[in-house]
C-alpha cells in the first residue's frame, strides 16, 4: 500500500451487544462450513498437525541417520519417498520438517499478534506524537525489502530456530500494526468508548477492555494470513542458507539441498517432496484464511 | 590415469612429427604441435570465485594465484610434476653448483638476461629486490615465505607501525603509498639487509638462519616471491592489479609471464592475451584466454555450454571442486564426454581437530591424560572413513585420508593406511568410551563446529550419525555461515571439536607442520588445536633447517607425535574434477595448480 | 493537474525517502559492523596480517567515525570500496548489477501485470464458470507456491524433461551464462518471479471488474448495443485499473524481494545475489550499499505509483 495514502477505513461489522456477537459467530461458522475449499484446507491442516505430533515420537526411520539407504535411492516399498543425497529416508525427514514450518508459522503469528496489536492500538488510540512516531517506524520498515531485513537480523542473531522467528516477526509486524491502528482510530470515535471515557475508565482499560474485543475479528483473520507469510519467509531464508542448523530437517533447507540433484535431471525427488509439502501447506493456509475472512469479516476486501 | 594417457598422446604425436626432442615435446612446445592447431587459439572457461586481489604481495587465495601464475614469474617455478625448475633464474641453486654457500646461509642467483616485463621494460636484479622488499613491507599473509631472509623483522617493523590515519577511506592509500614512497626513495629501513644485487643480473640472498624449505616457498607462484614492476605499481599503487595493460603504456597489471591482463570487469569477466615475442619458453600458442566469472549456481548451465563448445573447460582457476556429483555423473554417463572428465587428486586434506590445549573453553578432550587421549581415540575410531568417502563424496569428490595429514602424492606422505587414526573400529571405540566415560557425563554436551558450505555440511551430518550409531553419543552440530568467525574461534580455542584442513602452498612438509602446529604458527596465534609439545617444536626447528632429504625422517617423526597424541581425526583427501575437451592439448592440473597456459593449445576440432 | 498540494506532497515524500535511507543505512551499517568476523580472516590471514588489513581499510576505527566517512561518500554518490575484491569501487559495481536486476524485474513486472490483468478480466467476464474457477485457482497457487518451487519446476520441465522428450530438440539454457542473459534465459526467471504477484493482481482486477461491470453506465453502454469486448476494454478496464495501480507499490517491493531468491537460484549477477554474497563475505560496504539502493528504489517506486494514481484517477488530490 502506498505508504502515505489515507488509511482505508475498515469498518468492523461486529456490534456491541452480546447477542449480536453470538449470532455473528454462528453465522460465520455456518458460512465457513459451506465453503468446501476452506473445509478441505482445514482438514489438511489438521492432518498436518497430526503428522507433526506423530513425528515428534515416531518416524519410519531415524531422520538423521546418514547412510540408512543407498544415496539418491529412488522411491521404493521400503522408502516410499526415496532417499536423499546422504542416504537418509526422505519420508522421515519430510515428516520432521513439518515441525519447523508449523513452529515458525504459529510462533510468528503469536508474536506479530502481540506486538502489532499493542503498537497499533496505542498509535490509533492516543494519536498525536505517539501515532506519528509509530507511523514513521512503520513507514521506514515498509521502505526496506522484508527478506533483506530478515537476513541481516538472522545473521546478526546467529543460527537457531528462535532467531528465525524473531527475524521474520521483525519484518511482518507492520501490516498487523496498521490494521490495529485503523481499527482503533475508527472504534475510538464510537459512543460506547466515549461513555467509558466519561465514566473515568483508564486508557489501558479502554484500549484492551473495549477497543480490542471489538477489533478482534479482522485482527484474527489477519493473523491467519501471517502464518503462510512466515512459513514462506522461513523457507526463503533456509533456501538461501540462513536457516535452522543442520541436520534438522526443514522443508526449505531440504529443497535447497535438492536443487543440485536436479542438475542434469539426476534425482528430482529430493527437491520435489519438500517443495510439494511446502506448496500444499501454504495453499491450505491461504484457502483457510480466505474462508475465515469471508465467513467472519465479510466487509474486508483483500 | 586419464591424464597420463592424455600426456602420452602428446608425446607420441611429437615423436611422429620428428626432429624435436622428447623433452621439448613434454613441455608442450608449440612448434611440435602446429600441424593440428585450430585457427582460433582462444581458451574459454568459467570461474566461480572472484579474485580478491592479483597483487602478488597481497594475494592470499588459490583463486588469485592460479590465474596470476601465468602473468607473474618467480626466480624458480614448479613444473607440471611439482619439480622445482628455473624461471627468471638460470639455475636452481644447490651446494654442487655453488648457488648455495657451504653453510647454507647464502644463495647466489643469476638471472636470465633477456627477460622483459610485458610493458616492454627490462627485468633486472633491482626488480627482484623491489618486489621482495615490497612484499615484506606489505605484510600480507604470505610475507612469511620470505621470513628467513636477514632483516625481515626489521623491515616489517619499519613498515608496520601503521600510520594513524584520521579518515577511514584514506587508510589504504596512505599505508601503501607510504611503502611505495619509501621504496622509491631507497630508504634503507625498507630494504631487507640480506637481499643485495652485486650486479644487474645477480641477486644475493643472505639468510638469518639455515632454511631447507625457503627455496620452495620463494617459488610459490603469484605470491610474495613473484617479481613485479615498480614503474607500473607507482602509477596506481592501490588498483594497479585490476587495470589492463595497454601496449605501449607502462601501467596496469604488469608481470614477466607469458600473458597479460587485457580487460577486467569485476565479478563479470577477465581477458588475458599472450605476450608477443615473449622471452621464455615454451612460447604461448594461445592468443587469448577468456574467463567468465559466474555464480556457482550457474554451473549446470555452464556444463551445457561446455558440451556445446562455448567453454573449452571447467574447473580451472581453483574451481576444481565446483562440479557437483550429479553433474559429474551426467558427464560420465554421456558417451561423448565421459572421456573428457579429468579426475586428479588435490593437495588438500580435511580433518577434525580436537581441542587439546584450551582447558577454559575446550571439552573433555583437553590435555595429555590417558582419559583425554582415550576419549579422543574413541571418537576417532568410531568414524568409518571409507564410508565417509562413499556416502558423502560418492567416491568421486574425495578419498579417505589413510596416510596422514599430508596429502597423497606430496613430499611427506606417510603411505596408504599408515595413519593409525584412520582406522575404523566401532568395538574398540565403544570399549574406550566405556572405560574413560562410564557414566556418559563427560561426553554429554559435545559440539562439532564447522563452517557451513560445500562438503562440510554433509560431513558434519555424517560424523554426527556415526558417533550416534557407534558410540551412542549425541554431538550437537554448530555450523557457522560465517567462515571468518569460525576460523577466529578455532584459532582462539573456542571449540570442542572443529573441522580443520589445509591445502598445501608449496610442496614441502614445513608448509604443513609449521603453519599448523609449529613455532611460526604459535607466534601468529594460528595453532589450531592448542597442541603444544616441546619435542615437536624442537624437532620441527631442526628439520626446517635441513635439506629435504635429511629432514624427511624428522618430519615423519612429527606426524607420529601428532598421531600418538590423537590430536585429530583424519577425514578425507580432496579430489579435483575437471571437464576438459579433448581438443584442448596440454590442459590439466597437478595437485597444486592448473598447468600453465603457455603449455596449452587448441587442436582443430 | 500539478497543484500546490501535489508539490508539497512530493516534497514531503522526498524528505521521508531521504530520512528512510539515512535510518536504514545507519541501521544496516551498525548491524553489519557488529557481526562477528570480517572479510579477511582465513586459514592464512590472521594475527599480524589481519591487523594490517583491518587498518588499511579503516576498520580499526570506531563505527560512528566509519559511518561518517560513509555518509560523506554517499553525498557524492560514492559507496566506498569493496573489501572482498580489495579496493574495488562499489558504486559502478552495484549500478551495473542494478541494471541486471532492473532488466529481470522489468520483465517480471510485465509478466505480473500481463498475466494478472488478463486473468482477472477473463475471470470477471466469465464469472462463476470453469474459466473463473481455474483462473482464480491459479491466482491462489500463484501467491501460495514459493517462487523457488516454480523456478525449480521450470528448470525440471523446460531444462530437463522437454529436452529429453524431444531428444534435445527443445533446449532451455537453464541457468544464466552471460551478464545480461538472453531472452530465452530470461523467460523462466521472469515468470517464476512475476507469477507470485500476478495472483494478487488477478484477484484485484477480477473484483474491480465485477464492481464496474455491475455499475449503471456499463449496463447503459451494453444496452446501447456496444459490443461486449469494446465495453470491457474501453469502460470497465480503465476504471478497474485504479485499484490495480494501488497495489503496484507492494508489487514492486515484492518483486525486489523475490529477485533475491530467483537471482540466487539461476546465478543471475544482479543486486539480489550481490546482497547474499556480500553478507556471506562480510563485504560491509557492499551490503550497506545494496540496502541503500533498495531503500531509494522502494521510496521512488511508491512515490511514482502514487503520482500515477492521480493521473489515472483524477478524483485523487494530495
Amino acid at each position: 500500500m502506498a505508504t502515505l495514502l489515507p488509511e482505508p477505513t475498515v469498518e468492523y461489522a461486529g456490534g456491541t451487544l452480546a447477542s449480536e456477537q453470538v449470532s455473528l459467530w454462528r453465522d460465520g461458522v455456518r458460512r465457513l462450513r459451506r465453503n468446501k475449499l476452506a473445509l478441505a484446507a482445514a482438514i489438511y491442516l489438521m492432518l498436518l498437525v497430526l503428522v507433526c505430533v506423530v513425528s515428534l515420537f515416531w518416524t519410519p526411520y531415524k531422520p538423521n541417520l546418514v547412510g540408512n539407504c543407498p544415496t539418491y535411492d529412488l522411491p521404493s516399498a521400503a522408502h516410499p519417498l526415496g532417499c536423499d543425497d546422504l542416504g537418509r529416508d526422505s519420508l522421515s525427514r519430510l515428516m520432521v520438517g513439518s515441525q519447523v514450518s508449523l513452529a515458525v508459522g504459529l510462533a510468528t503469528a503469536f508474536i506479530v499478534l502481540a506486538i502489532g496489536v499493542v503498537v497499533g492500538l496505542i498509535a490509533g488510540y492516543f494519536r498525536g506524537v505517539v501515532d506519528g512516531f509509530i507511523s514513521l517506524a512503520i513507514n521506514i520498515f515498509y521502505g526496506v525489502p522484508p527478506l533483506l531485513v530478515a537476513v541481516a537480523l538472522y545473521v546478526l542473531l546467529g543460527p537457531s530456530l528462535i532467531n528465525i522467528i524473531i527475524a521474520i516477526s521483525a519484518t511482518v509486524w507492520m501490516d498487523m500494526a496498521r490494521l490495529a491502528r485503523g481499527q482503533a482510530l475508527s472504534i475510538r470515535e464510537r459512543e460506547f468508548i466515549e461513555a467509558a471515557r466519561s465514566g473515568g475508565a483508564r486508557a489501558g482499560r479502554i484500549v484492551f477492555g473495549h477497543i480490542l474485543p471489538n477489533a478482534l475479528g479482522p485482527i484474527i483473520v489477519q493473523a491467519t494470513f501471517v502464518i503462510p507469510v512466515a512459513i514462506l519467509t522461513a523457507a526463503f531464508l533456509t533456501f538461501l542458507g540462513f536457516g535452522v542448523p543442520p541436520p534438522t530437517a526443514d522443508w526449505g533447507g531440504m529443497a535447497s539441498e535438492g536443487l543440485p540433484s536436479l542438475q542434469g535431471g539426476f534425482d528430482p525427488y529430493i527437491l520435489l517432496w519438500p517443495a510439494m509439502a511446502l506448496s500444499v501447506t501454504l495453499l491450505a493456509f491461504n484457502f483457510f484464511g480466505d474462508g475465515l475472512r469471508d465467513a467472519f469479516d465479510p466487509r474486508q476486501k483483500r | 590415469m586419464k591424464h597420463l594417457t592424455f600426456r602420452f598422446r602428446a608425446v607420441q604425436s611429437a615423436a611422429i612429427l620428428g626432429g624435436i626432442s622428447l623433452l621439448v615435446a613434454a613441455c608442450g612446445n608449440s612448434t611440435s604441435t602446429t600441424s593440428g592447431l585450430a585457427a582460433k587459439q582462444v581458451l574459454k572457461f568459467p570461474v566461480y570465485q572472484t579474485a580478491g586481489t592479483f597483487d602478488p604481495g597481497q594475494a592470499d587465495a588459490e583463486v588469485d594465484t592460479e590465474i596470476t601464475q601465468n602473468v607473474f614469474s618467480n626466480l624458480w617455478r614448479f613444473d607440471d610434476n611439482l619439480n622445482l625448475v628455473p624461471d627468471l633464474a638460470t639455475t636452481v641453486p644447490t651446494l654442487a653448483n655453488n648457488g648455495i654457500s657451504s653453510d647454507g646461509l647464502t644463495f647466489t642467483v643469476h638471472l636470465k638476461q633477456n627477460v622483459k616485463f610485458n610493458n616492454g621494460d627490462a627485468m633486472t636484479s633491482k626488480d627482484v629486490l623491489y618486489s621482495w622488499n615490497r612484499a615484506v613491507a606489505l605484510q600480507g599473509a604470505y610475507s612469511s615465505n620470505l621470513s628467513a631472509i636477514a632483516g625481515y623483522d626489521a623491515l616489517q617493523k619499519a613498515a608496520g607501525a601503521p600510520p594513524s590515519s584520521s579518515s577511514g577511506a584514506g587508510g589504504t592509500t596512505t599505508f601503501r603509498q607510504n611503502i611505495e614512497n619509501k621504496l622509491a626513495a631507497n630508504d634503507p629501513a625498507f630494504q631487507l639487509s640480506g637481499l643485495t644485487a652485486p650486479d644487474a643480473n645477480t641477486v644475493q640472498i643472505k639468510l638469518a638462519h639455515a632454511c631447507g624449505w625457503c627455496l620452495t616457498a620463494w617459488s610459490l607462484q603469484g605470491s610474495t616471491g613473484s617479481v613485479v614492476d615498480q614503474k607500473a605499481i607507482s602509477i596506481d599503487p592501490v588498483n594497479w592489479w585490476s587495470k589492463p595493460v595497454v601496449q605501449g603504456q607502462p601501467g596496469g597489471m604488469v608481470g614477466t609471464g607469458p600473458f597479460y591482463l587485457s580487460a577486467y570487469t569485476a565479478k563479470q569477466s577477465m581477458v588475458f592475451k599472450a605476450v608477443s615475442n615473449w622471452w621464455g619458453s615454451p612460447k604461448p600458442t594461445l592468443t587469448e584466454v577468456d574467463i567468465a566469472i559466474h555464480d556457482p549456481a550457474a554451473i549446470s548451465g555452464d556444463v551445457t555450454a561446455w558440451e556445446q563448445g562455448n567453454f573449452d573447460l571447467i574447473g580451472y582457476g581453483g574451481n576444481s571442486s565446483n562440479l557437483t556429483y550429479p553433474l559429474i555423473q551426467g558427464i560420465k554417463g554421456n558417451a561423448t564426454y565421459a572421456s573428457q572428465l579429468l579426475t586428479k587428486p588435490k593437495g588438500r586434506t580435511t580433518w577434525l581437530s580436537f581441542n587439546v590445549g584450551y582447558p577454559a573453553t575446550g571439552g573433555p578432550f583437553v590435555g595429555t591424560s590417558a582419559a583425554a587421549k582415550g576419549l579422543r581415540m574413541a571418537f576417532a575410531l568410531a568414524v568409518d572413513k571409507a564410508g565417509l568417502a562413499t556416502t558423502v563424496c560418492h567416491d568421486v569428490q574425495c578419498t579417505a585420508a589413510t596416510g596422514g595429514l599430508i596429502t597423497k602424492g606430496l613430499v611427506g606422505y606417510l603411505g596408504d593406511g599408515a595413519d593409525p587414526l584412520a582406522k575404523f573400529d566401532a568395538t574398540q571405540a565403544m570399549s574406550l568410551l566405556k572405560q574413560y566415560d562410564p557414566t556418559g557425563k563427560l561426553t554429554a554436551n559435545l559440539k562439532y563446529s564447522f563452517n557451513a558450505g560445500g562438503l562440510n555440511d554433509p560431513v558434519a551430518a555424517y560424523l554426527q550419525s556415526q558417533w550416534q550409531t557407534n558410540l551412542g553419543v549425541h554431538v550437537t552440530l554448530d555450523p557457522s555461515s560465517d567462515a571468518s568467525q569460525f576460523i577466529s574461534n578455532r584459532l582462539t580455542g573456542k571449540y570442542v571439536m572443529a573441522r580443520d584442513g589445509w591445502q598445501f602452498d608449496y610442496n614441502h612438509p614445513q608448509d604443513w607442520f609449521d603453519n599448523l602446529w609449529g613455532y611460526l604458527a604459535t607466534a601468529a596465534g594460528a595453532n589450531t588445536s592448542g597442541f603444544d609439545d616441546p619435542t615437536y617444536d624442537s624437532v620441527l626447528k631442526q628439520a626446517d633447517q635441513m635439506p629435504i632429504d635429511t629432514a624427511l625422517p624428522l618430519y615423519k617423526q612429527l606426524a607420529q607425535i601428532l598421531q600418538q597424541n590423537v590430536a585429530y581425526i583424519p577425514l578425507y583427501y580432496s579430489v579435483a574434477n575437471f571437464a576438459i575437451h579433448s581438443y584442448v592439448k596440454g590442459a590439466g592440473s597437478n595437485s597444486q595448480a592448473d598447468y600453465y597456459w603457455n603449455e596449452t593449445s587448441i587442436q582443430s576440432h | 493537474m500539478v497543484t500546490r498540494g501535489t508539490l508539497i506532497y512530493i516534497g514531503q515524500r522526498l524528505v521521508l525517502i531521504v530520512f528512510t535511507v539515512i535510518v536504514v543505512s545507519f541501521g544496516v551499517f551498525a548491524v553489519v559492523h557488529s557481526l562477528p568476523g570480517n572479510a579477511f580472516v582465513s586459514d592464512r590471514v590472521h594475527g599480524r596480517a589481519l591487523q594490517i588489513l583491518l587498518h588499511q581499510y579503516g576498520l580499526d576505527q570506531p563505527i560512528p567515525v566509519q559511518y561518517w566517512s560513509f555518509l560523506k561518500g554517499l553525498v557524492h554518490g560514492n559507496l566506498g570500496v569493496s573489501l572482498y575484491i580489495r579496493d574495488l569501487p562499489i558504486t559502478p559495481l552495484v549500478l551495473r548489477e542494478l541494471s541486471v536486476s532492473a532488466m529481470l524485474g522489468g520483465a517480471a513486472l510485465i509478466v505480473t501485470i500481463g498475466l494478472g490483468i488478463t486473468f482477472g478480466v477473463l475471470a470477471a467476464v466469465r464469472q462463476n464458470t470453469w474459466v473463473d474457477y481455474l483462473l482464480t485457482g491459479i491466482a491462489v497457487v500463484g501467491y501460495s507456491v514459493p517462487s523457488f518451487v516454480i523456478a525449480s519446476l521450470g528448470i525440471l520441465i523446460f531444462g530437463q524433461w522437454l529436452n529429453n522428450l524431444s531428444h534435445g530438440a527443445f533446449f532451455y539454457p537453464e541457468p544464466w551464462t552471460g551478464t545480461y542473459g538472453t531472452l530465452a534465459e530470461l523467460s523462466l526467471p521472469a515468470i517464476a518471479l512475476g507469477f507470485y504477484t500476478s495472483g494478487q493482481i488477478t484477484r484485484i482486477t477480477r473484483a474491480a471488474m465485477l464492481d464496474v461491470i455491475g455499475q449503471d453506465y456499463i449496463r447503459t453502454a451494453r444496452a446501447k448495443g456496444l459490443q461486449d469486448r469494446i465495453v470491457i476494454l474501453r469502460h470497465a478496464l480503465r476504471n478497474a485499473l485504479v485499484p490495480v495501480t494501488s497495489i503496484l507499490g507492494p508489487t514492486v517491493i515484492s518483486i525486489i524481494t523475490g529477485s533475491v531468491i530467483i537471482e540466487n537460484i539461476f546465478g543471475i549477477p544482479g543486486l539480489g545475489k550481490e546482497f547474499v554474497e556480500s553478507i556471506f563475505q562480510h563485504d560491509y560496504n557492499v551490503t550497506v550499499g545494496v540496502f541503500t539502493i533498495y531503500a531509494f528504489l522502494i521510496g521512488f517506486a511508491n512515490l511514482t505509483v502514487d503520482l500515477v494514481y492521480t493521473v489515472i484517477d483524477p478524483r485523487i488530490r494530495y
